[in-house]
């Protein structure tokens, strides 16, 4: 093997940082949207409409029930197809990661949705609350508050997943770098540092988990 | 003509409620006057709290009535589903639990405004300076801006109870408030309720507490299988109970104390 030479890095190092920021910008969009999708669709998964039900559980299931790839191959080639018109790559990116994260959001909504006792409703009633200022001043705040390490994760979860867009040519970090390592021959440089670029962002993000779980633990133990 | 002071606040009928193929109240019917204060008690299982609950409007009953302060309150349907409850009287009625029930995400102050601000229209400045008041009166003056998590149990039920009398209850129902309080925490939430009988508040308590039951009971039933067994004033349903179930209960119970 022809020894490590890290200054290829710096050859490139413009070029990576628009993978990033592509990267980032993606991620940020999809995250935004998925999370109100997701909240939303958490909502109907609880709701007591038997169609609401259905369907969202229908979309849910099926985007936690087929590989990420495969949702990407097919809002990129056949999407356009059906729709009779062409659309950007970013715009297929965001479409496909959005809905993914969407599906995977309301699982976490849903939970905290979940998890909120059955006295905290027994309260509302023994206090005359109508049944909106319930919702928007009991259940939802609780709900939110006990999502946000959840979804925290899931947003790490994106990030991560975020490099498979790179498969269908979009110019993300991933894409960049092995483009790099492709035609300089020096892979291991080049993928290790984009390793260690992901990397580094997501793991002050994991650590934040932790600590913002246990924030949040504690304020709502009562 | 009606005696206000006589006329019942509240007269249960017939009352029955089933949980699936379970009987939990078989046909209760009791009266209550104002100024009353009712503490039932009874062991485990027995009706006590699910009673609580029913007066409270949080279950659909199955059979029976309930009037408070000469209106229709509670009636059952056809089904339990049916049950037509009027939630104008519910807001006459207070309730506090065993569980806090207080709103976590909340501070002290919030959770006293959040009813009679979303509930009567008060003004946020007005229902503020009433919440204040009570705190004071309940010695918990420096708490306005604490999360229910850094109280301590007794703390957190004086603040629930509190909450409950924001609302200016013609009836508070206490749920074994004290049940999962430790020990030395017991006498600072039953001050409390103390000071609200000394006011003539009518309530209706369910306790395993019989130290505090006696202290506060103006009326005592003894409540078991379903059924109100026992019903008279204190020094007789504790003192010398005349039902052989009562008696039994009341042995046990002192015993584990001594």
């Amino acid at each position: 093997m022809a020894p490590l030479d890290f200054s290829v890095l710096l050859r490139f190092q413009d070029a990576l940082l628009t993978g990033l920021l592509t990267t980032l910008e993606l991620t940020l969009i999809c995250i935004v949207l998925g999370c109100a999708i997701g909240f939303f669709v958490g909502l109907a998964r609880t709701s007591d409409n038997r169609i609401l039900r259905g369907v969202s559980g229908f979309y849910v299931e099926f985007f936690r029930g087929t590989p990420v790839l495969i949702q990407l191959f097919w809002i990129f080639f056949c999407l356009p197809l059906l729709l009779g018109t062409e659309l950007s790559n970013f715009t297929s990116a965001v479409i496909a990661l959005t809905l993914y994260m969407g599906a995977i959001t309301s699982e976490t909504f849903r939970a905290s949705l979940r998890s909120i006792g059955r006295e905290q409703y027994d309260a509302c009633v023994a206090l005359g609350l109508p049944r909106w200022t319930q919702t928007t001043s009991v259940v939802l705040p609780q709900a939110v508050l006990r999502a946000i390490p959840t979804l925290l994760s899931n947003c790490i979860s994106l990030f991560k997943e975020s490099a498979l867009v790179s498969a269908v040519g979009m110019t993300d970090l991933m894409f960049i770098g092995s483009n790099i390592s492709n035609n300089t021959a020096r892979p291991v440089e080049v993928l290790t540092a984009v390793a260690l670029i992901y990397f580094v962002i997501a793991f002050p993000l994991t650590r934040a988990v932790t600590f913002i779980e246990q924030r949040i633990l504690t304020k709502l133990a009562v | 003509m009606i005696d206000r002071a006589t006329a019942p606040l509240v007269s249960v009928s017939g009352l029955q409620k089933a949980y699936g193929a379970l009987q939990v109240l078989q046909g209760i019917d009791l009266t209550m006057k104002p100024g009353e204060r009712l503490v039932v008690i009874g062991p485990s299982g027995g009706g006590k709290s699910t009673l609580l609950r029913v007066m409270m409007g949080l279950e659909n009953i199955n059979g029976g009535s309930i009037t408070f302060a000469g209106k229709p309150y509670i009636h059952a349907g056809a089904t339990p589903a049916k049950t037509a409850i009027d939630v104008q009287v519910r807001r006459s009625i207070g309730m506090v639990f065993q569980h806090y029930t207080l709103f976590p995400h909340l501070n002290v102050l919030q959770n006293l405004i959040l009813a009679p601000c979303k509930v009567r229209g008060e003004k946020k400045s007005a229902a503020t300076e009433r919440a204040n008041t009570l705190l004071i009166r309940f010695g918990l003056g420096q708490k306005a801006t604490a999360f229910p998590s850094q109280l301590s149990g007794g703390q957190k039920q004086r603040v629930a109870i509190a909450r409950a009398l924001m609302l200016d209850p013609k009836l508070m129902l206490f749920d074994e408030v004290t049940s999962a309080l430790d020990p030395e925490l017991v006498g600072e939430v039953e001050q409390v309720i103390l000071q609200l009988a000394r006011q003539n508040m009518p309530m209706m308590i369910v306790t395993h507490d019989m130290w505090f039951a006696k202290n506060i009971a103006s009326r005592v039933l003894f409540c078991a299988g379903g059924f109100i067994v026992e019903d008279g004033p204190p020094e007789q349903v504790l003192g010398a109970p005349k039902e052989e179930r009562t008696k039994d209960f009341i042995d046990r119970v002192f015993h584990i104390r001594q």
